[in-house]
Formats: C-alpha cells, structure tokens, sequence
C-alpha cells in the first residue's frame, strides 16, 4: 500500500499540480483501495488504484472544488444532479469514513500505520510486545470487521438481531469453525440482511473445493441437489454403492424443505477427519416437526400421509441427526462415511 | 416433453407401450410422465407397459411411489405393468428406504421384459402381485 503513495501523488500532481486537495484525494484513494483490498486480485491494485485516483480528480474537477461533498449533503440547488457517478462515489467514501470509525482506535491506528504508512507486522509487534503473527491475526479480523461495517454503513442499516454482526463477521473472515458455532447457515435463512449482505462477503474468496450450498424452493432442487452430492463425492475419489445411496438420502431430505417448509437450503461437504466421509445438512424454515420421535418411526409418515421419508433416509447414511424447533425449522444433518477410497 | 430433448419417450408396439425414461426427472416431471402415460394406456387399450429406468441414478420414495401408482392405475385399466433396467445399486437403495416393493413386475431389460408379457399373454404366468 505504502508502495503506491508515491506513484498517486504523481498521477495526482499531474492533474491538479499543487492543488490544496491534491494530498486529500490521495488519502482517500488509499483509503477506498484499502476497503477495497481484499476483493481485488493481489496483481489488480495498482491499477484499481490508478483508476480511482482518475475517477476521484475527475469527479473533483466536474464538481468544481473539494466542498462538493459538503454541498452535496445540504441539497446546493446549484449541484449538478445528474452526476450520478459522483453521487455513488460520495456514498462509498461516507461509508468507508464511517466503517473506519466503527473501529477501535487501535484497531484503526494498527491497520493504517500498516496499510497506509507501510509498518511492518513485526515492528508493530515489537510496539507492544506482540508477536509478529498475532499483528496479523488482528489485522485480518479488523480487515474483515471494516469489510462488515462497510457494507452495513453502505446501506445504512444497523442489523436486526444481536446475531448478526458475529454472523456477518464469521463470513467476513472465513472462519468455519466461528460460523459452525454460530449456525450461520441458519442465520442466513432467516435474516434478509444478512442473506444480502453475505453475498459481497463471500464472493471475494476462492470457491470452495470441497462444500456446495444448493438452495432449495422447488422440485427441480430436488434433484440439483443430489446430483451436486453425487458429483462432490465422485470428485472426491469416493465410488460405488454407497453414491447412490448418498444420492437417495439428499433427494429424500430435500423433498422435505420443498413439501413441508417455504425454503431452506442443503449444504454438502467432505469431511476426512475421522475418516473420508460426505456430511449433508438440510436446514429450512419451515413450521418445524412437533414430534420428530414419531416422524423417524417407519410407517408413522405413511399413516399420517405426510411422507417425511426421515425413516429411510437415516438407514441410507451412516449418521444421522435432527432438530427441530416449532415455528422456527428443522435441520437434518447426516454423514456418510467412505472407508475405500477409489 | 413438449420442447428440448424428450425426458421420456411413449412408444407403441401392438398392445404394448414402451416407456423410457431418458434423463433425471423431478417430481413435476414424473407426476406429468405418470399422467401421460396412464393417458395412453387407455387411449390404446394396452394390455401390457414397459417402464424402463435404465437411465435413472436415483428412484428415491417419490419415484418409487409414482412407478407403483402407474402400476396400480394400469392394472385397474386391464394392463400388466414391467419396469425393466432398475440399476442394482438404486435396488439397493429402493429396499433401505423401504420401498422395495413397486407393485409391478420386474425385469433386467427390455427385451427380458417384452419375453414375460408375452408369457403372459400366452398363459405362461399368473398376474403379478
Ligand atoms: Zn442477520
């Protein structure tokens, strides 16, 4: 980051020359390339950086001078409204203004005497008597809570539960382990917001290669869905019998979200810890089962003609579990295990 | 069934209706192939139906069921149902979930189950089940 600061005074300087503001419209390029870090490739922001330097003097040069922001908030009938490209960027740099205050002043101070001044994890460590790997285990998680507050300042919301900024945290910084605690797949089924907003914060990282979240509203996800199980197992090295019983299963707890909740989704995902296996978790959140002792009896769905199919599926995996709780869902996790590979 | 590939084909041959299914169908489709295929039944006065699943990865309790329903709605039309080509890893799967019994008669392939109505036709055997 500091790298670039040189390099944006020039872009700068040749624009606006010695300009009052030219110093500021380089801080807050670096402050949006600094928001903007972790969805842009590595090799990508130098030329992000160069791109909103430019848009930045332009936007400036178009509205006149540097007040235009301040203008703009007090309704100037003389500001050009048909900018509508100024309008965005002035909300985006507001909000970066105000997700970088949402921090803790160490928090902040730490992540930009590293990202703007270039100070090393290691300095910064030796500062307070730290270690080198804990500067940047903080400056990962500050990193992910300014991706958060950024986006919940950009739409200028505050979250509706308690839940949700642990929630949006854990996806904002990758952490399964947090989000598993956290039930944040149920949480995203249930929070609009959080549905929303975990869309930007998943879509920087890598796909992953061993998990696949089909969603679940119709018949036709029914079968999307175990076919993506058959798919992830067969990619995984895991053949036979035990495919299509694994596919059996998926349909069958797949069938339920479709028949009995409004929507839900099923989550698929290797496992190789005790041993090679496929864990398949179908949440919804629909009306729950009031009794799911008698909901796992053979011959209780056939005579309530509701066909849970709950019975059948648990013979066809090795593990098998389920809670439901009355207006709220159900959630169905079971595994199979895979003990020859190929 | 209308346009793109045929998910299902219904053929007729005599007093005979072939059924394939050709792909994964969800349940919309199967109810819509049950219906057609009922619907032919009756049209063509068939005697006997042959439903082949060859192609199909999974029949899971709603498929299970449908084929089952198809059998039943043919037999009370006069018509012998044959589901040939069921894989023996969905076999398997069939008898955990506890749909092990479809309600028709069944055979390894097409040509084993166009040999047992045949039989049937001539009084070899007895109705299925
Ligand atoms: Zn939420």
């Amino acid at each position: 980051m500091a790298a670039l600061i040189p390099m944006l005074r020039r872009i700068v300087g040749a624009r606006v020359g010695q300009h009052p503001a030219a110093e500021d419209l380089v801080q807050e390029t670096l402050a949006r390339v600094l928001a903007a870090k972790d969805r842009i490739e590595p090799g990508m922001i130098e030329p992000y950086a160069i791109t909103t330097v430019r848009n930045l003097v332009a936007t400036m040069w178009r509205s006149g001078d540097r007040e235009q922001r301040n203008r703009h908030r007090l309704h100037d009938p003389n500001e050009p409204r048909d900018i509508e490209e100024s309008v965005v960027a002035t909300e985006e740099q507001s909000a970066i203004t105000e997700a970088l205050g949402r921090l803790t002043e160490r928090e902040r101070e730490v992540l930009l005497a590293h990202e703007v001044s270039g100070r090393d994890t290691r300095s910064l460590a030796d500062e307070t008597g730290s270690t080198a790997g804990a500067v940047a285990a903080q400056l990962k998680r500050t990193r992910a809570r300014l991706r958060v507050e950024y986006l919940l300042a950009l739409e200028k919301v505050e979250p509706p539960t308690d839940r949700c900024r642990p929630v949006l945290l854990a996806l904002s910084s990758a952490d399964r382990r947090r989000q598993r605690e956290l039930d944040a797949p149920r949480h995203l089924l249930e929070c609009d917001l959080c549905a929303r907003l975990s869309a930007p914060l998943l879509g920087r990282g890598p796909t992953r290669e061993d998990e696949v979240h089909v969603p679940i509203t119709s018949d036709p996800d029914i079968v999307a869905a175990r076919q993506a199980a058959r798919e992830l197992a067969v990619r995984a090295g895991f053949s036979g019998t035990d495919l299509t019983l694994l596919a059996t299963a998926v349909s069958e707890v797949a069938r339920n979200i479709v028949k009995f909740a409004t929507s839900g989704d099923v989550t698929i995902e290797l496992l190789d810890q005790p041993q090679p296996g496929i864990r398949v978790v179908a949440r919804d959140t629909g009306p729950g089962i009031p009794d799911v002792g008698r909901a796992l009896e053979d011959g209780f769905s056939t005579a309530e003609g509701l066909g849970l199919g709950l019975p059948g599926a648990r013979r066809l995996m090795d593990e098998f579990s389920i809670v439901s709780e009355q207006g709220r869902g159900t959630t169905v996790s079971m595994t199979k295990w895979f003990d020859k590979k190929g | 069934m209308s346009t793109g590939p045929a998910l299902v084909s219904i053929l007729r041959q005599g007093d005979t209706l072939v059924a394939s299914i050709h792909t994964a169908l969800d349940d919309s489709e199967m109810i819509r192939f049950q219906n057609d295929l009922v619907h032919q039944i009756g049209e063509h006065r068939a005697r006997g139906v042959i439903i082949d699943v060859a192609a199909l990865d999974v029949l899971d309790s709603f498929g299970s069921r449908t084929l089952r329903t198809i059998a039943d709605m043919a037999r009370l039309r006069g018509a012998t149902t044959v589901i040939v080509g069921i894989q023996p890893d969905v076999a398997y799967a069939m008898v955990q979930l506890g749909m092990g019994r479809v309600g028709a008669h069944t055979a390894l392939d097409l040509e084993e189950g166009l040999a047992y109505l045949s039989s049937m036709r001539n009084g070899r055997h007895k109705a299925a089940p």
